[in-house]
């Protein structure tokens, strides 16, 4: 290996290759990870415990902090012990030791001729990363699913409890949480790792161990929130207001620590996407050459890297608020509740947009390989998701509408929150004028855009009802908010992710998702999802409020029906996974670009090699050069024409 | 041609005419089958989805609803709302439905061959759509910003609670929430308390909200009000109940264990009943 | 066919794991068995002679060897954060007849102090308004001076009676004499009688700030065995 490298014409001294490469990556797996998160969580309990005076936990005050800071350390410890088991820090250590990694390192990082085994190490390339965060995402979205068979199968059995309340308000807190960190995921984990590279002509992402890293960390938060169920639950809705959450039991700190360290993830993978787009794009892609996906994803990192540090630090109060006794949430003690909502509705609104918004992105790419049309005004797209971005930061109060906060306040935000419907429009008609007057070619992925489109006309109209101040004073806190939130994220994000993975499938695992099993499956959970969702708006039309297990047996019938429609989105769901797990293994090989597409993404072979080109292209024409020119248009011209010399002569 | 020779015939192409080739154009993009299919069926779709207006509040008004000018403001603001958002959703719908049955559609495993027209930008339709929508949009946060200024107004939301007129025209209710049971407080009669709110018809009536430990949220359901009780701070609301009857108060925010039970009824009494209560519990108007 | 059949099976192990998971919950965290009021004789009440029944419940500050306490949710580390708590002996499940006229009897072992809301000091809900503590005929305690409340409240259920009942328990002193266990020797009795209307579900709770964490209103006061429960009027 040659200790110096040419660079720009200049002799770059190369780091020295020192034993195989990969060094101690080589026996760096899951497998470790494992071993070390859980050795090192079962030492820091042993030793946290070791600590507790004893016959503090027989005294009255003392009895619950043996559990918390046992169960704290143990949190600590397998964070810590996981990541360095995964081997996440030997990059920096190595630095720090002057053995910084060689190109060979690298490239074993990167995977190269690992085979199968690369998927479970700390793997640095970007499709790697994208099939790991694939998994993920069905695991968390799975267990999101099964809590939500739970809820409903408690509020359909309207004549007893079928769980304790305490552990009811604990699923339906862990269901939320799950979801909400299964649908930020589900477009930006998979697509904007293993696809948003290709499509800009880029060989990786920007910081290829930072995108491991990013995926690794969101591995090492989800035992944590599962493990909160076992310790008393969070016994409390996935916004965990204070004061209530500083009287849950040890489970808290479970939820917690996964976004402490979820956060820290969406920061890290942000940064990532943002830089990658912003200076890896190929040479001739100017933004005008841009595919709308990777805006889009743009704007999700961008929010997501705003939004997040807001949700991470009133959990890091809440934790020493628990922990320490200090008093930021606690009123009688000087602190403000409204402190609290505040910090976390200046997260919980972008997020949502974090969902939407890259969902919405991966339709409008999608419609014009099936429509063989070019996105209709593109201009207008991108003003549309600029929009949205520019006034996701100003709504947030719209969350505390009846908080008795600061109510001259409800005025500008009412504004703001009506406002944001007109950039959300403009990436309806984007989508309207695609499908007009184009040849629709029927395939699995474009039938999932007018599930989307129709589930956003209703989340969309119900949200106004909601950002009405004085209709909110019926609305909030009823099942009316839940179901409307269910149509945006759920009926949106994850329909849309749904039809993304359908179009994806085939690059990503080289064979052809089975459209027969697929459909079934999507179609299948779009009527139980209507059918759920429609009767719980009109359970709260008539005053159900949420996060209730019993209520009044007015509301039984829409219970009723909404609990059978989630056993069929469930069964649906089941099914499309049945078609991903089976398709995986058995389905069609699929050509490199089944589709016929014209993007960047489509024009690499299948499986996609490791530096993805060959050569690294150069954009010359503009996106989506599909279609043939208007009759309409030619007719026109000629009519007018007409009509212009006509008018014209003398 | 001079002009005394023919008298012009507006609607001969070969003439020339004065009316703007716009107009032409807005003629004859009717003229295709599939504009004319779009508009006939986004009135369909329009007409069928207009009952939803009045099903909408035939949901809300299953327990006695609306019980005071409050409710009817906001079934009122749902019934226009839902009329509105009507032609926008049935032109989705319409488009979404006509691209499936209307235009071609191909299936198979082959790449279909570029059929379809490559227009990649319509001025009119863009400018079209964004004033239609920052029209309506503009027209929701109108009519939402001058009910909001009156519901507030009305419910004397914003006045603190030692600086209520000693008005004697209003009731004054002190509502504690605490895990997991309201408590009402009449300090106008001798401070008596219940569980059960008792509130008079007709007569206008401050609510100071409160909690003792977590955040709760009081919602008259049928009055249309609701406003959070928050721990060390007191809020704020009023309604005027015009309707006798027996209604609920839910709690809207979740609070723990029997956050589901923390229910209790309102009872709307004329004058008459409504004093003879107060006595019973022990109480006579003492402000 | 193998692709029909991988589809199909995930269906089935789908919905057996999401039927085990939820039976196996539902199982697991039954609420503590019923403890059902006796009936013996009738009794005259405003509303006429009813069947009179008898249930007698007991608080303790906290477990000892001579008291278990109640089921009680363990971390793996074999951990709890309820022990050491008060709890209401030996059930939270509580059974009465409908239409009937019922004592009830509480043997309060526990210290206590300031209630928040002094609505629960008073006596809600009984046969005349009144309690009898340690044989004197009471309407309310004073309200630094309370150790827990039974509070019987609404259920979210419009078809079935209203009830509410709220009693005051009022506290040991500090420096009671104690026995072995270190439960007073001479702890307050109190009773209390109402009249039940048709069957109906009801819930309990305590509404003393007795638990730990904020406002004392956590651990076993959110936890159904300990200082809540449910309160069926049978019929």
């Amino acid at each position: 290996m040659s200790a110096t490298a040419t660079a720009f014409g200049a002799q770059v001294p190369q780091p020295v290759q020192h034993g195989k490469p990969g060094g101690i990556m080589r026996r760096l797996n899951f497998g470790t990870g494992l071993i070390g998160g859980l050795g090192l969580a079962a030492i820091a309990a042993v030793v946290t415990n070791a600590f507790i005076p004893s016959g503090a936990a027989s005294s009255v005050n003392y009895a619950p902090i043996a559990p918390q800071l046992v169960y704290l350390a143990a949190l600590l410890g397998w964070v810590i012990g996981f990541m360095a088991g995964m081997g996440a820090f030997i990059g920096p250590i190595r630095w720090l030791m002057g053995r910084d990694l060689t190109h060979a390192d690298a490239e074993y990082m990167a995977g190269k001729d690992l085979g199968k085994a690369r998927y479970w190490k700390f793997t640095t390339d970007h499709k790697v990363v994208g099939i790991q965060y694939l998994i993920m995402v069905m695991i968390i979205l799975g267990f999101g699913g099964l809590l939500a068979m739970l809820i409903r199968t408690e509020l359909g059995v309207t004549w007893a409890e079928v769980f304790t309340p305490s552990f009811y308000n604990s699923i339906i807190g862990t269901h939320g949480i799950a979801m909400i960190i299964g649908m930020i995921i589900v477009v930006m984990g998979p697509i904007a790792n293993f696809i948003m590279p290709i499509m800009i002509g880029a060989r990786d992402m920007a910081f290829p161990r930072l995108n491991a890293l990013s995926l690794w960390l969101l591995a090492a938060a989800v035992p944590c929130l599962i493990s909160s169920l076992f310790l008393g639950g969070i016994q409390d809705g996935w916004s965990v207001y204070q004061p209530l959450a500083s009287q849950g039991p040890p489970g808290m700190l479970g939820y917690q620590m996964t976004i402490i360290v979820f956060a820290i993830s969406t920061g890290v993978a942000s940064v990532n996407v943002m830089t990658t787009i912003l200076t890896m794009r190929a040479k001739g892609m100017t933004w005008s050459r841009t595919p709308i996906l990777v805006f889009g994803v743009f704007a999700a990192a961008l929010m997501g890297l705003y939004a997040f540090p807001f949700y991470q630090y009133s959990q890091i109060l809440a934790l020493s608020d628990r922990i320490f006794s200090t008093s930021f949430f606690k009123p009688l003690e000087g602190g403000s509740v409204w402190l609290y909502e505040n910090l976390f509705w200046l997260l919980g609104h972008p997020e949502v947009y974090v969902i939407l918004i890259p969902s919405t992105a991966l339709m409008l790419e999608l419609l014009p390989v099936f429509y063989r049309k070019p996105l209709f005004s593109f201009n207008f797209a991108v003003a549309g998701i600029v929009g949205v971005v520019a006034l996701s930061g100003l709504v947030w109060a719209h969350h505390m509408y009846m908080t008795g906060w600061a109510p001259a306040v409800n005025y500008p935000f009412m504004l703001s929150t009506e406002m944001i419907s007109i950039p959300v429009g403009f990436l309806v008609l984007v989508v309207l004028g695609t499908m007009w007057r184009g040849v629709v070619w029927t395939r699995l992925p474009i039938m999932a855009v007018y599930a989307v489109i129709f589930n956003k006309m209703i989340g969309g109209v119900t949200g106004i009802y909601l950002s009405d101040v004085p209709a909110d004073q019926y609305f909030h806190g009823s099942m009316f908010v839940v179901a409307h939130f269910h149509f945006m994220l759920m009926g949106v994000g994850l329909f849309g992710a749904m039809g993304g993975i359908a179009f994806y499938f085939p690059k990503m695992t080289g064979r052809m998702l089975n459209e027969r099993s697929g459909s079934i499956g999507l179609w299948t959970a779009f009527v139980g999802f209507q059918i759920t969702f429609m009767s719980m708006f009109v359970a709260g039309l008539q005053g159900q409020p949420r996060r209730v297990l019993q209520f009044d047996d007015l509301f039984n019938i829409s219970n009723w029906i909404s609990t059978i429609g989630a056993y069929i989105i469930g069964v649906g769901m089941l099914i499309f996974l049945g078609a991903i797990i089976s398709s995986w293994k058995y389905g069609d090989i699929a050509p490199s670009n089944p589709w016929g597409s014209k993007s960047l993404e489509w024009q690499t072979p299948t499986p996609v090699p490791l530096d993805n080109f060959a050569v690294l292209p150069v954009v010359t024409e503009r996106p989506y050069n599909y279609g043939v020119p208007d009759p309409y248009e030619k007719e026109m011209r000629e009519h007018d024409g007409d009509l212009m010399t006509k008018v014209g002569a003398k | 041609m001079t002009a005394t020779d023919v008298r012009p015939d507006p609607d001969g192409p070969e003439t020339p005419t004065n009316r703007p080739p716009s107009m032409h154009r807005v003629k004859n993009w009717i003229r295709r089958p599939y504009a004319r299919g779009i508009m006939v069926l986004t009135v369909v779709i329009g007409f069928l989805l207009l009952p939803l207006c009045w099903l909408l509040l035939a949901a809300m008004n299953q327990t006695g609803a609306p019980a005071s000018p409050i409710m009817r403001d906001i079934e009122q603001t749902v019934f226009v709302f839902t009329l509105v958002s009507i032609p926008i959703c049935a032109f989705v719908f319409a488009v979404l439905v006509y691209s499936l049955l209307g235009w071609k559609h191909v299936k198979g495993d082959q790449v279909p061959k570029d059929e379809s027209p490559a227009i990649r930008s319509n001025t009119i339709g863009v400018v079209l759509w964004t004033v239609v929508s920052s029209a309506l949009a503009f027209f929701l946060v109108v009519w939402g910003l001058i009910e909001l200024a009156q519901i507030t107004a009305n419910s004397y939301g914003t006045i603190p609670a030692d600086e209520q007129p000693a008005d004697s025209q209003a009731l004054i209710v002190n509502v504690t929430g605490q895990q997991w049971v309201w408590t009402f407080e009449y300090p106008q009669y001798d401070k008596i308390t219940s569980e059960t709110l008792y509130l008079e018809k007709d007569r206008p009536v401050y609510f100071n909200v409160t909690s003792k430990d977590v955040i709760h949220n009081f919602w008259a359901v049928e009055l249309g009000v609701k406003i959070d009780a928050n721990p060390g701070a007191i809020t704020q609301t009023g309604v005027t109940p015009d309707k006798a009857g027996t209604f609920n108060v839910r709690c809207a925010e979740l609070c723990g264990l029997h956050h589901a039970y923390m229910e209790t009824q309102i009872q709307v009494l004329d004058k008459g009943s409504f004093n003879s209560w107060a006595r019973e519990m022990g109480g006579s108007k003492t402000s | 066919m193998k692709r029909v059949l991988v589809t199909l099976m995930t269906v089935v192990v789908g919905v057996a794991v999401v039927a085990g998971i939820a039976i196996y919950t539902s199982v697991a965290q039954a609420e503590p068995p019923a403890l059902k009021a006796e009936v013996a004789g009738t009794l005259d009440t405003p509303q006429g002679t009813l069947p009179h029944a008898t249930l007698q419940l007991a608080v303790y500050p906290n477990s000892s060897d001579k008291v278990p306490p109640p089921a009680t949710p363990k971390s793996p580390l074999g951990q709890d954060w309820l022990s050491g708590q008060p709890f209401y002996h030996p059930t939270t499940t509580i059974q009465v007849p409908a239409n009937s006229a019922v004592t009830l009897t509480f043997i309060q072992y526990d210290t206590g102090g300031q209630i928040y809301n002094p609505f629960f000091a008073k006596v809600h809900g009984t046969m005349d308004g009144t309690m009898t503590w340690n044989g004197n005929s009471v309407t309310e305690v004073k309200s630094d001076n309370i150790g827990h409340t039974f509070t019987v409240h609404q259920y979210p259920e419009a078809t079935q009676p209203d009830f509410f009942l709220s009693v005051p328990l009022p506290m040991n002193k500090a420096n009671a004499k104690t026995d072995k266990a270190g439960y007073p020797v001479d702890p307050q009795k109190i009773e209390v009688t109402f009249v039940t209307g048709d069957p109906g579900t009801y819930v309990w709770n305590c509404e003393f700030p007795c638990g730990d964490m904020y406002q004392e209103f956590g651990g076993p006061m959110q936890q159904r065995g300990w200082m809540a429960g449910t309160f069926e009027v049978v019929g």
